[in-house]
């Protein structure tokens, strides 16, 4: 295989619904497969990309837009793993309330994911957010 | 999806929630459900079991979150099976597995949990 290639893109487009973050595992399970990951280092892929998209879902809910999709492209280079998780869910501001741990699981996420991969990155969209998470193999 | 959750009772009267499969933001409602139905009919113990579980998220570390502390409330405990290494790495990079009483064995946890008073 020729160094430097272009990277492989693969593209899923999912509802913005807890039944489809499922989905969105499956898919990046099957890509970090293919990739020079070790099975640890697969696993975090998988658990990283489920978090970014459970908390696009958690925010498509309180902010009533549960009717988008999330998108969620993965770039795949030699020893490096791109995906960028694009939601239209809305605003993710938070409203001071003072509801003991419900805030808990998105904290834990956003900790879960920086722990897992190498970079990442939030940028807020006109009505949505960008996530890219970068990890790479070896 | 591949989840299921069973309940049953411990020898000694404390009951347990076995999980198999994926918990995650669309499964996890369940077992909070499971879990507030057997702090309502007054349980001080419960014990969760991880042993067939081979994805768990934050949404359901925060259900466990939950449960732990209304259980400590009421002087109790909420304890875990979980002899699964990748699963249990979970708990151990959020530092979860310090908060936690989790067991590699239901012997185990039945032995630990008799010896409290």
């Amino acid at each position: 295989m020729e160094a430097q290639s272009e990277p492989a893109v693969v593209e899923l487009r999912i509802p913005c619904r807890p039944e489809y973050v499922g989905v969105a595992r499956l898919a990046l399970l099957g890509v970090a497969s293919r990739m020079k990951f070790s099975y640890d280092q697969v696993e975090d892929v998988r658990l990283a990309v489920g978090e970014a998209c459970t908390t696009s879902v958690e925010w498509a809910t309180k902010n009533n837009r549960a009717d988008t999709d999330i998108v969620v492209r993965s770039s795949i280079a030699d020893t490096k793993l791109t995906v960028d998780i694009i939601d239209s869910s809305g605003e993710r501001r938070e409203v001071s309330d003072d509801q003991d741990n419900e805030n808990e699981p998105e904290s834990l996420g956003a900790l879960l994911i920086t722990l897992l991969v190498d970079e990442v990155t939030v940028t807020p969209l006109n009505g949505g957010t960008h996530v890219k998470m970068v990890k790479y193999a070896g | 999806m591949n989840f299921s959750i069973d309940t049953y009772n411990m020898e000694s009267g404390v009951p347990v929630i076995k999980l198999t499969g994926e918990v995650d933001v669309y499964t996890a409602p369940q077992l909070k459900q499971q879990m507030i139905g057997m702090l309502e009919a007054g349980a001080n113990q419960i014990l969760i079991d991880l042993t067939e579980v081979e994805y768990f998220d934050s949404t359901a570390l925060g259900v466990l979150i939950g449960g732990l502390k209304r259980m400590r409330e009421r002087d109790g405990n909420l304890s875990l099976i979980c002899p699964n290494p990748r699963i249990r790495r979970v708990f151990e990079i959020t530092g979860l597995d310090k908060i936690f009483d989790i067991y590699n064995s239901a012997d185990e946890a039945k032995i630990a949990i008799q010896l409290v008073p």
